[in-house]
């Protein structure tokens, strides 16, 4: 008797549990347009008021960047919020990555979870490109009338794979020589202009360089074994790194070997230091210090000089020309598209829309980067700011893009390396640009 | 009967696996699964963009065949597996043993050499970055002008010497725990003995620690091995590749390079670790064959 009641017991909880569950699992799957029960209670009676809340079709693009700086990540969220305003139906979910952006964008490449919208580095898009991760953008291009002319041609270029382009320039950087107005005043020199050669850069070091002070030396010209400046030197003599089509290094020519032997004469002479010689890792704080009069830097130091020294009065121009005229190097990141991307046209509309005019001129007064717009050449901003200007203008005086093909980073790897026996070791420049060039060529295989 | 026992076991292997479910779970999904990927790709030609394509043993093969493993990632590596290891052992017995005496100050000392374990290395390397900069404490203490970390020929002595500043603390700690267990009647019996404090170190303290010397030599020999994070903060395995270690280059090659080549990192991470795994037979062998084997 007992038992039975338990097992009845079990039994009645069982069904209920069951048709619970059976509930449930009719309910689950809710239909697309949300049906909105609202329950009101009046006067005991029960009334139940069916709403159909049809919501506007939204497409969710995500977009990536790393954040280099505060500043930059608040002007990018501006620009988005005014695309927000003007195209209400696309939601861009803006997802900063910091840390090693490149390292996180691969692995979620390689795991499917890849951003539609991210920025590609000049140095390393091209294993995007050739790998089928980037979306070609010249049918989208097409469509809504954008034109690889409006844009600064050697920054389209760079980002141009057998004839389709595969990323659109956000901003850019070259190099500029930019110099202590103080130490050149106290040293009796004239300012530079963009005509200076390398015959004035190394008279100007001389007599910049005063050692009386063993706490606080000051060197004429700084030269760091940095990949990312020494080429400058090489193309100035009419080198190359690469030849034209990646499958080999110039590092061994002729020129790239008389341009190492000048770059590092300046140390060899007194004249000249390494940042590390100084203690710091950055030419950028001895430049501010006044310890090196004269450096090779991009705009980024413009907004930190501004910030870190802002008693610092300095100049900017282009970097004096070589035996083989002018020479300079273009750092600049695109803003691609992911060949796996499902909007691709919400997706476009939103790198339409950060690259128009409108933004590249946003771009380009917040100061810490360059627009690369072509129209923007004659802005007012360029004509009240001269230092901008030079390290722009840069981009059309024998500027390549700071890019090496495959095997990039054992490039830049082995020009630091040929700089830093040369430096340290006293090696002879023949000695080690072969060097350099035969392990790129191991590299290559 | 048989059953009703069996049925126990049962149970109770399923209650002990269920304690140790979290970790188990964890550990199946981090570790195994990942390290039988690793095994996977290593014999792969994989850049991250297409999916991993069969290889075989082309990817050992570049190992071997590469200048920087040969000539810079494994000869450093030995080195300082070398020079660490003996110099951590010695100082943190040398450490644990002056703890153990009834010493004034005696906790105050012994957190003072266990705070740069519990510190981040991260942090540490930072503030050797500032010591041995050219303008750094450690120049003017000593009135050198050598630019340490930019020196071919310093810059890993200065990492070996950070790393058993940063370990020896912890090995300390396990030292004591082991020089506790040594009954103190063995010294009273030598004391009558005649013999000296150094004997006494020498004669009990070493050979009674043994089990504890094999613990911490090698714990000490796989994570020089695996050193990596001062490096990569310190140096970025330069100046030169003088601080180029194993661990370094799979990085590099995973992950730094323009090319990606995650195989070939693979196959070097498989090759490490069959290194790690002879080296650690052979010191169980040394160590353990040299005594009586008693202790244990």
């Amino acid at each position: 008797m007992n038992r039975l009641i338990k097992l009845l017991l079990i039994l009645t909880v069982l069904a209920l549990g069951l048709s619970a569950c059976g509930q449930t699992a009719t309910q689950q799957p809710t239909p697309q347009p949300q049906t909105v029960r609202e329950t009101v209670t009046v006067k005991e009676t029960v009334t139940v008021k069916e709403t159909v809340v049809v919501p506007a079709e939204k497409i969710t693009v995500r977009l990536s960047g790393w954040a280099s700086s505060p500043a930059e990540t608040a002007l990018l969220e501006s620009l988005l919020y005014k695309f927000s305003v003007e195209n209400p139906d696309i939601l861009v979910k803006y997802e900063p990555i910091t840390g090693d952006y490149k390292q996180v964008l691969l692995t979620s490449i390689a795991s499917g979870t890849e951003p539609d919208i991210f920025y590609v580095d000049i140095f390393w898009w091209l294993e995007l490109a050739a790998n089928d991760a980037l979306l070609p953008l010249d049918d989208l291009m097409a469509a809504s009338g954008v034109s690889r002319s409006d844009f600064i041609p050697a920054l389209i270029d760079a980002f141009t794979y057998e004839g389709k382009t595969y990323g659109i320039p956000k901003d850019f950087n070259t190099l500029g020589m930019f110099y202590n107005k103080d130490l050149f005043d106290k040293a009796g020199l004239a300012y530079p202009t963009d005509d200076w050669t390398w015959d004035n850069l190394r008279e100007a070091a001389a007599k910049l360089t005063d050692l009386s002070d063993p706490n606080k030396p000051i060197y004429g010209f700084c030269t760091p074994p940095d990949p990312g400046r020494f080429p400058v030197f090489v193309f100035q003599n009419g080198g190359t790194v690469m030849n034209s089509d990646y499958t080999d290094t110039t590092l061994d020519s002729e020129a790239a070997v008389k341009a190492a032997e000048f770059y590092t004469s300046f140390r060899t002479n007194q004249i000249g230091a390494l940042p590390s010689d100084l203690g710091e890792g950055w030419q950028g704080t001895l430049f501010g210090k006044g310890q090196c009069a004269m450096v090779y830097e991009g705009g980024w130091l413009i907004p930190y000089l501004r910030d870190q020294f802002p008693n610092t009065k300095y100049g900017v121009v282009m970097p004096p020309a070589g035996p083989g005229g002018e020479g300079n190097l273009i750092f600049t990141v695109a803003w691609g598209i992911s060949a796996n991307t499902k909007n691709a046209e919400a997706a476009w509309k939103v790198v339409n829309f950060l690259t128009s005019e409108a933004s590249q001129k946003a771009v380009l007064e917040s100061g810490f980067a360059l627009p690369s717009r072509q129209a923007l050449q004659n802005s007012d901003y360029l004509k009240n700011n001269p230092n901008s200007a030079a390290i722009f203008n840069g981009s059309f005086f024998g500027a390549k893009p700071f890019f090496w093909g495959a095997v990039g980073s054992d490039v830049n790897d082995q020009m630091a390396k040929a700089l830093e026996r040369m430096f340290k070791e006293n090696q002879p420049a023949p000695e080690a640009m072969k060097q350099a060039a035969d392990s790129i060529r191991k590299a290559m295989r | 009967m048989r059953t009703r026992t069996d049925r126990r076991k049962w149970a109770d292997a399923l209650n002990g696996y269920l304690f140790i479910s979290p970790w188990l779970i964890i550990f199946i999904i981090f570790s195994l699964i990942s390290l039988g990927y690793a095994v996977y790709l290593s014999f792969t030609e994989y850049n991250l963009l297409r999916p991993p394509r069969w290889w075989g043993l082309e990817g050992y093969q570049r190992v071997l065949e590469d200048e920087l493993f040969i000539s810079k990632a494994l000869p450093n590596t030995f080195k300082y597996v070398l020079i660490v290891v003996p110099i951590q052992t010695f100082l943190s017995l040398v450490l644990a043993f002056a703890m153990d005496q009834n010493l004034r100050f005696q906790r105050f000392f012994r957190t003072i050499f266990y705070l740069p374990s519990v510190t981040s290395s991260v942090v540490i390397s930072l503030i050797f970055i500032w010591i041995f900069a050219p303008q750094g404490i450690f120049n003017q203490i000593t009135g050198l002008t050598v630019n340490w970390l930019d020196d071919p020929r310093t810059a890993f002595y200065v990492i070996m010497g950070m790393n058993i500043f940063t370990t020896s603390g912890t090995l300390m700690l396990i030292f004591l725990a082991g020089l506790q267990d040594i009954p103190l009647a063995v010294y009273e019996a030598a004391e009558i003995d005649g013999a000296n404090g150094l004997q006494k170190f020498f004669y009990i303290t070493v050979p009674m620690l043994r089990p504890v010397i094999f613990f911490v030599v090698t714990v000490g020999v796989i994570g020089c091995f695996q050193v990596f994070d001062q490096i990569f903060v310190m140096t970025n395995g330069g100046p030169l590749d003088s601080t180029t270690t194993i661990t370094y280059l799979i990085y590099k090659w995973a992950f730094r390079d323009t090319r990606i080549q995650m195989g070939q990192a693979s196959a070097l991470a498989v090759i490490l670790t069959l290194i790690i795994l002879a080296v650690t037979l052979l010191q169980r062998r040394v160590i353990e064959g040299s005594g009586s084997g008693a202790e244990r």
